[in-house]
């Protein structure tokens, strides 16, 4: 119905398509870090035009936030334009590493029927929480639900860093979500990816699993704001703005979307920072987050969000699973 | 004519000489505007030195002066010798200080949303302002906002909308920057009531063309206010501005449909005499499918216009003008291809300004996202023309059945967009050379010809043909253009007359000794 939202995934637009509207600029992070149009998917489209290189500064600044590819009228495929680039790029140790462990890997867990009907792909953040992670579990219905012993996370880091995933460590990695009815992700990008690898599985974000729950959203205020996670939630935009709106109009709760309906991230971290290589800045996007906002509350999907918002604020931060009353402590 | 021909060379580069050509002997004869020549760069070096030891940072890749190759006009193409991003009014001022000693070319470029190369650099440098893009101080007790100039207006609204406030008027645009807007003039659909978005302008920050950095108003600093705000960025570089703000307010929209052109702008223009709405415009599927938008501020304002106006208008609401339509296309089978582009418009177009994330409670919310997504959307691609007329009251129908007519015969589809401009007569000086006619009073009009490009290829020939004969319209009646600047300028001494063209090239002189400022847009 909205072209203007479809994502790419159905036909693929590349940088030739950019007719240099600057559109992406407005929803872009590094953008309004920088307010420097190279480091931004209109920078590097036109490079690309007239048959440049894209400088590596540009390519490693992008945090995948995604937020670009929801408002580009050409449906250009944003995201498969930078993890290109990032594959043609010099090599990094970095990614060699992840290379060698990829290649490396002999097999991965062999596949067995499924007791539950759900499977949940916790991100490294949740896992190092594991009281959070149980209370993940209880909320999505402990006896149909599993979480996966491979979350897929080396093969997110994969992607993100530009390494090539080997075609049987893949397959290996989708086999056991095959045999699942629905699967929950924690992670943004390897949600997009999968919707792309598996197109007839059920694919939700955990943020849309968790806020989906009657207990969740009961406890949501109106004096709430609430944190979307955007990796997820752009990569499933056409749809998932929806479902925040009838959030918004039941609950009453502030999210943090701009005028466009897009996700301002929280923590946006480029290549360098997301590998630890270079310390993060989330503190500048949180604090615009929080910019002229009377809450009394935070309320995230992503625990990374929890530790950027409790370092520039003294507003009670809490994960979306915290909030159901009804679950004891674990 | 060996004489004219003389005299046209020696004329120095970066004026406009006397026009040879009569005034009526263009009309229906194909020319072609160009681009200019590129600058050839002879001073480049010990300028780029100069910036150097500014501490300027100046980027001369490919790739850096590709990006900004061309306008949203995707017609005129030029290449920068470098590109500067702004970042201070200093800074600013420094560099302009070096191209005057140089001699080198300095094209300011904002949003870059104009359609004829006024924003393209054919050498030289550009001066991307979107670098200094910061809001400096919100006033929510006084109205008012201070922003750097490179700003988008959509980034403002973000910030103002944090503490419930809003803009005043800018282009349906979210691209459009504050200084790009406040040079050229910027039309919303509330201008009928409160002006164009210049005259939202209270104070400015401004370097002029040799790096004085200056600040002016209406009251301080007059002359320089007047000629910049309009002035097609000939004067100077805003770097700041203090705009007019208020408190952020959804709408309250309705949607008249018509069948005949004229019968709708009569009735626009009756709302605009009589101050019965806080916005109207006119948008065109065809000429036989025209949208007349009303909105409202207020339940107050809303309820007034149902008591007293609406009954007076003669469109139909949407079911009502479907009926007609039906009927109208069931006595002309012939025409049924027209009615299937009709209903695919309707189906494509209509649920845009309906997705229930900017709707609440039948109001609409954040009008310039839908607006702007929508334009992107259905009109956007790689090259668009846009050639406007802009005329007093009285001349308006005729100028735009007449433009109509030129659309019809050059293209199967297009849109018009048609909306007053509610005039402020203490700002008349700012109007002068502007896209605000001469003879208008009380209100200006103004509509743009969009062709529907829609991937079909045109020869810049055909494109240009049509430009032309729009132009020729404003010409005979007496109008003026919002684009008449970058390859159009060839109507400047047409439109506006010699008295006022040279009173202003010689400020321009004046101001800019070098002539070194946006060179190709005017003069």
């Amino acid at each position: 119905m909205f072209g203007f939202i479809k994502n790419a995934f159905t036909s693929r637009r590349d940088h030739a398509d950019c007719s240099g509207c600057s559109l992406c600029l407005l929803v872009c992070p590094v953008w309004r870090q920088s307010r420097d149009i190279s480091l931004t998917p209109h920078g590097r489209a036109k490079a690309m035009q007239h048959g440049d290189a894209v400088d590596a500064a540009s390519v490693e600044s992008c945090t995948l936030c995604m937020a670009c590819e929801p408002v580009c009228p050409e449906k250009i495929d944003q995201v498969g334009m930078i993890l290109d680039l990032r594959r043609l790029q010099a090599p990094t140790s970095a990614r060699d590493e992840l290379q060698a462990h990829m290649t490396g890997l002999a097999s991965r867990p062999v596949a067995s029927r499924p007791a539950a009907s759900t499977t949940l792909l916790p991100d490294s953040a949740l896992r190092a929480h594991p009281d959070t992670l149980a209370r993940v579990t209880i909320l999505l219905g402990d006896k149909n639900i599993s979480v996966a012993d491979d979350d897929g996370s080396d093969i997110s880091q994969a992607l993100e860093v530009g390494a090539d995933i080997p075609a049987q460590c893949l397959e290996q990695f989708l086999t056991p979500l095959r045999l699942h009815k629905k699967i929950i992700v924690a992670d943004g990008l390897l949600l997009r990816h999968l919707k792309l690898w598996l197109p007839k599985a059920r694919i939700a974000s955990l943020g849309e699993a968790l806020s989906g729950h009657a207990e969740v959203r009961r406890s949501l205020r109106t004096t709430d704001l609430y944190v979307i996670e955007p990796r997820a939630y752009h990569s499933d935009y056409q749809r998932l703005v929806k479902h925040y709106d009838r959030l918004r109009v039941n609950h009453g709760c502030a999210f943090n979307l701009d005028l466009q309906r897009i996700a301002i991230p929280a923590t946006a971290r480029n290549l360098s920072q997301r590998l630890g290589l270079a310390a993060h800045d989330d503190e500048a996007h949180a604090r615009w987050v929080l910019h002229g906002r009377s809450i009394t509350r935070i309320v995230v999907e992503s625990l990374e969000d929890r530790a950027a918002f409790e370092k520039v604020s003294d507003i009670p931060v809490v994960h979306l699973a915290e909030l159901a009353d009804g679950i004891s402590d674990v | 004519m060996t004489t004219a021909t003389s005299e046209r060379t020696s004329i120095e580069h970066g004026t406009i000489g006397p026009c040879h050509v009569g005034p009526d002997s263009l009309i229906d004869i194909k020319r072609q505007q160009t681009n200019p020549s590129r600058w050839k760069g002879e001073s480049w070096s010990a300028f780029a030195a100069a910036l150097c030891d500014f501490g300027i940072e100046l980027r001369e890749s490919v790739a850096a002066r590709g990006t900004f190759a061309t306008d949203a006009g995707g017609t005129a193409y030029g290449l920068p010798h470098g590109v500067v991003i702004a970042r201070s009014a200093v800074q600013v001022s420094l560099l302009l200080k070096a191209a005057q000693q140089h001699r080198v070319p300095v094209t300011v470029r904002g949003g870059g949303l104009t359609t004829e190369g006024e924003s393209v650099a054919f050498g030289g440098v550009l001066l991307d302002m979107t670098g200094m893009s910061r809001v400096l101080h919100i006033d929510t007790e006084a109205l008012t906002v201070r922003t750097e100039a490179g700003i988008f207006w959509h980034s403002l609204a973000e910030e103002l909308r944090r503490v419930n406030m809003d803009y005043l008027s800018a282009p349906l645009n979210l691209t459009s920057s504050v200084g790009g807007t406040l040079g050229v003039g910027g039309i919303d659909v509330n201008s009928p009531r409160l002006g164009c978005s210049a005259d939202q302008a209270l104070a400015l920050q401004v370097v002029t063309p040799t790096g004085d950095i200056v600040e002016c108003s209406d009251t301080h600093n007059a002359e320089l206010f007047q000629r910049v705000i309009l002035g097609y960025g000939q004067f100077g570089v805003i770097t700041e501005a203090t705009l007019k703000i208020r408190r952020y307010t959804p709408l309250r929209m309705h949607y008249f449909y018509y069948d005949s052109l004229r019968t709708a702008i009569e009735d626009m223009q009756l709302l605009n005499r009589n101050d019965a709405s806080d916005y109207s415009g006119i948008l065109t599927i065809m000429d036989c499918a025209v949208n007349l938008l009303v909105a409202f501020d207020s339940d107050e304002r809303e309820a007034a216009f149902k008591a007293n106006w609406q009954p007076k208008l003669r469109g139909h609401g949407e079911f009502g003008f479907a009926l007609r339509m039906a009927l109208r296309y069931a006595l002309r089978p012939w025409k049924l291809g027209e009615a299937w582009f009709l209903f695919k418009r309707k189906r494509d177009i209509f649920p845009e300004f309906r997705r229930s994330e900017y709707l609440r409670d039948g109001l609409m919310h954040d009008r310039t996202v839908v607006f702007s997504r929508a334009v992107w959307k259905f009109w956007g691609s790689k090259q668009m023309v846009i050639p406007d007329l802009a005329t007093s009251a009285d001349k308006f129908v005729e100028a735009v059945e007449r433009g109509n007519q030129v659309c019809r015969k050059y293209f199967p589809h297009y849109t018009l967009y048609l909306v007053g401009i509610k005039l402020r007569p203490e700002h008349k000086p700012h109007y002068e050379m502007s896209c605000i006619p001469s003879d208008a009073e009380g209100w200006a009009y103004g509509c743009e010809f969009e062709p529907m490009i829609d991937g079909h290829v045109y020869s810049r020939d055909h494109l240009q043909s049509f430009k032309n004969a729009i132009y020729d319209i404003g010409v005979e009646l007496g109008g003026s253009y919002y684009r008449f600047g970058g390859m159009m300028k060839g109507y400047i001494r047409r439109v506006f007359g010699d008295e006022v063209v040279d009173r202003h090239l010689a400020m321009k002189r004046r101001a800019d000794p070098a002539m070194i400022l946006n060179r190709e847009v005017i003069f």
